[in-house]
């Protein structure tokens, strides 16, 4: 039978998710630390930069409603940190099946936020970038789309792992 | 003419020259005075006469002195933008701004300067603006834009600045202060704060500005908590 080619719709699927989850989370992380407050240099203002957009960002958390103070200083301290973090490995495409899944869940997890502050007509930004954006409908949408991209591209993660396509499987040997 | 005509013209003269000799022996100043007062007999009855006159503290200009804090001499000024209905701008209040007033500003160790930004995406901003800036104008700044901030949920639903600000005040004073929102005196005042944002400018609120003596600025955008700005403002107000 004819093999199919190796980038097939699949693959294209998880090349995809990998290069847009994966930059759109580096570039969500890096805004929550270095903007948009970024001074650079000498290092004590580095330091108070850093601490002072992530003490910005813990406040948009904290309008969500959802957490303790000390789950939002928690989220707020470690989520930017987080998201550089998945998105540098979904590039990277290492064990991408697992990191795919937290992503995935981690996504849920946003649109859930998002919508609930929307139906309860919350007057908050998302909180997804430095900027300022209202939630609204277009932002629960983007991130939709972005979840079932995440969910695509984990579930054909994990057919990869399981069924490789024959070009790339590890080959037998002639014993 | 015959000479009744002419004894006639006497008392019309008299009475032409009566007016016009004050008008004409009054300096420049008074003409413009009564100008003003023949023009504000159309506002308001009560609103007490204020100043819009600004000063200039280390190169800051055009600050409303009703609305700034602690000594001219500090080693840090520290200009505020914020709208009253902005939820961060809440927070940096009621968390930080006044923690900033007794720790530094009551120590003459900063120059805190409040500038109006109203959103126009905030319906009622810009009304509690003017009655924060007519209050500030009658010595009673800071109650009501803590009453104004700390209510803030309330009024942005209900639109009821008015209420809000009538409730911390006495009778007298908000009489004064609403006569003074109603003639729309301090409305320049306001706009220039806007325009002075603009030009920093200022893409979200609250902005802040920290300044020091040797021309340095470090704006800071957002909400940011006292234990971090601390630690700015002590290196800076060495």
């Amino acid at each position: 039978m004819m093999e199919s080619a190796p980038f097939n719709s699949r693959r294209i699927v998880i090349w995809l998710g990998r290069l847009l989850l994966g930059g759109i989370f580096i570039y969500a992380g890096y805004s929550k630390v270095f903007l948009p407050n970024h001074f650079y240099w000498p290092l004590p203002m580095l330091k108070f930069s850093i601490a002072a957009n992530l003490s910005n960002f813990g406040f948009q958390v904290d309008s969500y409603k959802l957490l303790s103070p000390s789950g939002v200083s928690f989220v707020a301290h470690s989520l930017p940190f987080a998201e550089i973090l998945l998105g540098l490995l979904l590039l990277i495409g290492w064990r991408l099946p697992i990191w795919g899944a937290i992503v995935t869940l981690l996504l849920a997890g946003f649109v859930a936020a998002v919508t609930r502050a929307y139906l309860l007509h919350m007057n908050i930004n998302c909180g997804c970038f430095a900027a300022p954006e209202p939630v609204s409908v277009k932002k629960i949408l983007e991130d939709c789309f972005m979840l079932l991209l995440a969910l695509l591209m984990t579930v054909f993660a994990f057919q990869e792992t399981r069924r490789p396509h024959p070009w790339s499987a590890p080959e037998k040997s002639n014993a | 003419m015959t000479r009744r005509s002419t004894l006639a013209l006497v008392p019309a003269l008299a009475i032409v020259l009566t007016g016009s000799v004050p008008l004409m022996a009054a300096p420049p100043d008074t003409q413009k005075s009564t100008a003003a007062k023949s023009k504000s007999s159309s506002e308001p009855q009560g609103a007490p006469q204020v100043s819009l006159a600004t000063i200039s503290v280390d190169g800051v200009n055009d600050i409303d002195p009703t609305k700034a804090f602690g000594s001219k001499n500090a080693a840090v000024v520290m200009e505020i933008f914020s709208d009253f209905q902005c939820p961060a701008c809440k927070q940096l209040f009621t968390q930080t701004t006044q923690r900033v007033m007794d720790n530094y500003v009551n120590n003459n160790k900063v120059y805190l300067v409040h500038r109006d930004f109203p959103l126009p995406m905030h319906a009622y901003s810009r009304e509690a603006a003017s009655y924060s800036r007519a209050a500030a104008h009658i010595g009673r700044c800071e109650v009501v834009e803590q009453a104004l901030f700390q209510n803030q949920e309330k009024w942005e639903v209900n639109g009821d600045v008015k209420g809000t600000v009538a409730a911390v005040l006495s009778a007298a004073d908000m009489k004064k202060v609403q006569a003074l929102v109603d003639s729309k005196a301090l409305e320049p005042l306001i706009e220039k704060d806007k325009q002075i944002g603009q030009l920093v400018p200022v893409n979200q609120t609250p902005t802040a500005i920290i300044r020091t003596k040797d021309g340095q600025s470090y704006p800071v955008v957002g909400f940011v908590s006292f234990d971090v700005l601390k630690t700015l403002l002590d290196q800076l107000a060495k």
